[in-house]
């Protein structure tokens, strides 16, 4: 929490990522809890830490061409896959882990790219059409070069392995990926405070004056597709490493529409809304499950009725925050600090 | 307030009940998702089978407790589900699709957690490559073929009969055409066309123009029963006279619902046996159901059950029941009839396929009818393919 009175005496430390020495106190006490979770957890709750870690990465990486360049994509599940099977491809020939999830990242920011060079004549809806249409390519590119991808039998991976150690426990991997996971996340703060990120922020908000302003439309949206695109291909090659098997029907609009999901739920532009969209939409499914299902043991002739109503509470879920909350949890969250800010003063 | 939330924290930590003796089966359910149609009457079939064994003495007197999640054919809810199951202490796990079996197949082979899934794909078959799924269905390119070689058996003219292929472009559909394809070459088809057809589509006019050219006589249809009943409906209008044969996801009761009369004649493939029909087990599924027709899903998720349950009275009566005894009590079980609802089955240790076996239905009155029940040759180098 930024307190009051806290002021500052030079460019540097006002654009510092953590500013006061409470908040960095906050964030050492956050990581520590977080490296101690694989001792107090069981398998399944670790399991949905990793699903929400590697959600984490797709959702920061949408949001930085989405939210931050004003780029939509209705693709990034692909470019997840691309990089999956980009990593497992090369873990499979031999490369060391951290090589192939690089290589896997790589490929992943080739394709992106690639697929991002219409966005120079097109955007908003149109631009998302465009996408959608990498999308169906890349699905069909998986299903159908089984010389590369296995096809519909899809690709067995191994598990990481790093100097003969092998990360095949849920805890064991839970680590590898928070450490990949917090890289990215900064990596994708840091781009936010740089040049690129705000010629992405200029070119969002109005594409002429950013080139008004002398910033390359073209290079910049590229570079913006080619980021995003890498660690998407990133948050693939952890997922194939950690599932162990992939296959295309893992990457399909589903996933890009759940990507979508998560950063809008969570707050466009925003870093950590990005974070708390990953945590909300990995969640919900799991908390309605554990919901029907205890309801469906306290009343058994109830449950036929209660569990198909799970799909119809998620779709409710995410039109209320759109009305009432549409910048998403990162508001609520700034909201909130601001309330214990000035506590016990409204004003 | 507070006294009210903590006697529903009472409740719910009562309705989970205490740890019991009984063994743990987790049953990974599509009941909300886009094969809910049909997954919702394969789970009670399940569901039905354990209460049925449980009556009946359960696993040498230890009931079989199902936990049943319900993960809207979504891989990562399938993934949490998976590693809930495990927290629990599962032995054994009844899956369900093609894509959540497939990304389990790695997690199973280490936790040692025997599979039953209704995904046929050949290569969760071949034990060297999924040692631990187990179906109770060949996979979808063996009963390809059998339905192929039924329709030679029963062509009467002397050419060769022409046939085609209509699937959607996806892994499930895709599967299996290759082995298809090359048997019947082999059984002296004549191979004319292929299209695609999407599993949502609700027009198959321009597929079938271009096959109503090169007359097929045949049309192999691999979708699920909606995308089939567009492409029947489609070529009765287009006045198409083939006769169509559908993989087991492609036809069920519903085909009549939503094709009408332009099912009639045609032909369907299944793995178990249709609600009614002239078997030992159907006195006690009837027993269960109150005489409520149940789709061939439920039975098919009876009867994958009901072998679980066998191969766990196997293990028991070897000593104790785990994944890994499991395994090894379902790959010596030996021709094991599940009181004729579906056909005999028999695992072996480096072949998973249950029998060669499939059951060839017809669709006339409104009904689904039990023709015959097809049987190959167990063949290695078909295995996986």
């Amino acid at each position: 929490m930024q307190k009051c009175g806290l002021f500052y005496t030079s460019y540097a430390a006002e654009d510092a990522l953590f500013p006061s020495r409470f908040q960095k106190g906050c964030l050492a006490l956050f990581f520590a809890a977080l490296l101690a979770c694989p001792l107090a957890l069981d398998a399944y709750a670790i399991s949905v830490l990793n699903l929400i870690l590697i959600a984490v990465i797709g959702a920061v990486s949408l949001n930085l061409l989405t939210g931050m360049c004003g780029q939509m994509s209705l693709g990034h599940g692909a470019f997840v896959g691309v990089g999956a099977y980009g990593a497992a491809v090369l873990s499979n020939m031999g490369l060391p882990f951290f090589a192939a999830l690089l290589g896997g990242g790589l490929l992943a920011a080739m394709v992106g790219m690639f697929f991002g060079i219409p966005s120079l004549r097109l955007k908003g809806i149109y631009l998302a059409i465009s996408t959608l249409a990498a999308q169906l390519i890349l699905e069909y590119v998986f299903l159908h070069w089984s010389g590369f991808t296995g096809g519909a039998n899809g690709l067995p991976v191994e598990p990481p392995q790093i100097f003969g150690y092998s990360f095949d426990s849920d805890a064991s991997i839970f680590y590898l990926i928070l450490g990949v996971t917090t890289l990215s996340v900064l990596a994708v703060s840091n781009v936010a405070r740089c040049r690129s990120g705000r010629a992405f922020v200029a070119i969002r908000d109005y594409h002429q004056s950013a080139e008004n302003v002398g910033v390359n439309l073209f290079t910049f949206k590229l570079q913006a597709f080619g980021f995003s695109s890498f660690l998407a291909g990133i948050a693939g090659g952890l997922w194939a490493h950690y599932t162990m098997y992939i296959t295309p029907e893992q990457f399909s609009i589903s996933l890009s529409v759940s990507y979508l999901a998560m950063i809008i739920i969570g707050g466009m532009g925003s870093v950590l809304g990005s974070i708390f969209g990953a945590i909300f939409i990995t969640l919900l499914p799991e908390a309605l499950n554990l919901i029907t299902t205890g309801l469906a043991g306290i009343a058994p002739d109830m449950s036929a009725l209660i569990i198909p109503m799970k799909e119809g509470v998620f779709g409710l879920m995410l039109v209320l925050f759109l009305i009432f909350e549409p910048e998403g949890l990162a508001r609520k969250w700034r909201l909130t600090k601001a309330y214990w800010k000035l506590y016990p003063f409204a004003y | 307030m507070k006294r009210i939330i903590a006697l529903a924290m009472l409740a719910l930590f009562l309705s989970t009940g205490p740890a019991s003796a009984a063994y743990k089966v987790g049953v990974l359910s599509d009941l909300t998702g886009p094969t809910s149609s049909v997954g919702v009457s394969y789970a009670q079939g399940i569901k039905d089978c354990i209460t049925y064994v449980n009556e009946n003495g359960g696993i040498n007197g230890q009931p079989v407790e199902l936990i049943q999640v319900d993960y809207a054919y979504n891989v990562q809810q399938a993934l949490a589900a998976y590693k809930r199951f495990l927290s629990s202490g599962i032995v054994a796990l009844q899956g369900w699709g093609t894509g959540d079996t497939e990304a389990l197949v790695k997690f199973v082979a280490k936790d040692k957690i025997p599979v039953f899934s209704a995904s046929y794909s050949p290569h969760l078959m071949d034990p060297s490559k999924a040692p631990y799924n187990f179906t109770i269905s060949p996979d979808y390119s063996t009963q390809g073929r059998a339905g192929l070689k039924y329709l030679r058996e029963t062509w009467q003219q002397e050419r060769a009969p022409k046939l085609a292929f209509m699937f959607p472009d996806n892994p499930y559909g895709t599967v299996p055409i290759a082995a298809m394809k090359e048997y019947a070459a082999e059984l002296g088809f004549e191979v004319v066309g292929q299209e695609n057809v999407d599993l949502k589509a609700i027009d198959a006019t321009p597929q079938l123009l271009s096959l109503k050219k090169v007359e097929p006589d045949f049309i192999w249809t691999g979708g699920t029963t909606p995308s089939t009943a567009v492409i029947m409906k489609d070529a009765q209008k287009l006045g198409i006279a083939s006769t169509f044969l559908t993989n087991i996801w492609s036809s069920d009761e519903d085909i009549f619902k939503l094709a009408g009369e332009a099912a009639t004649g045609h032909f369907g493939i299944q793995a178990a046996a249709i609600y009614g029909q002239d078997v030992p087990g159907m006195a006690v599924i009837r027993n269960i159901t109150g005489d409520t027709p149940q789709m061939t899903h439920y039975l098919r998720g009876f009867v994958s059950a009901l072998v679980m349950c066998e191969g766990m009275k196997m293990a028991a009566a070897q000593g104790e029941v785990t994944g890994e005894s499991l395994k090894n009590a379902l790959e010596s079980m030996r021709d094991y009839d599940p009181m004729g609802l579906a056909p005999a089955v028999s695992f072996f240790e480096n072949d998973h396929r249950p029998n060669m076996a499939v059951n060839i239905c017809t669709f006339r009155e409104g009904k689904l009818e039990f023709v015959k029940t097809e049987t190959l040759e167990r063949k290695m180098e078909w295995l996986g393919q």
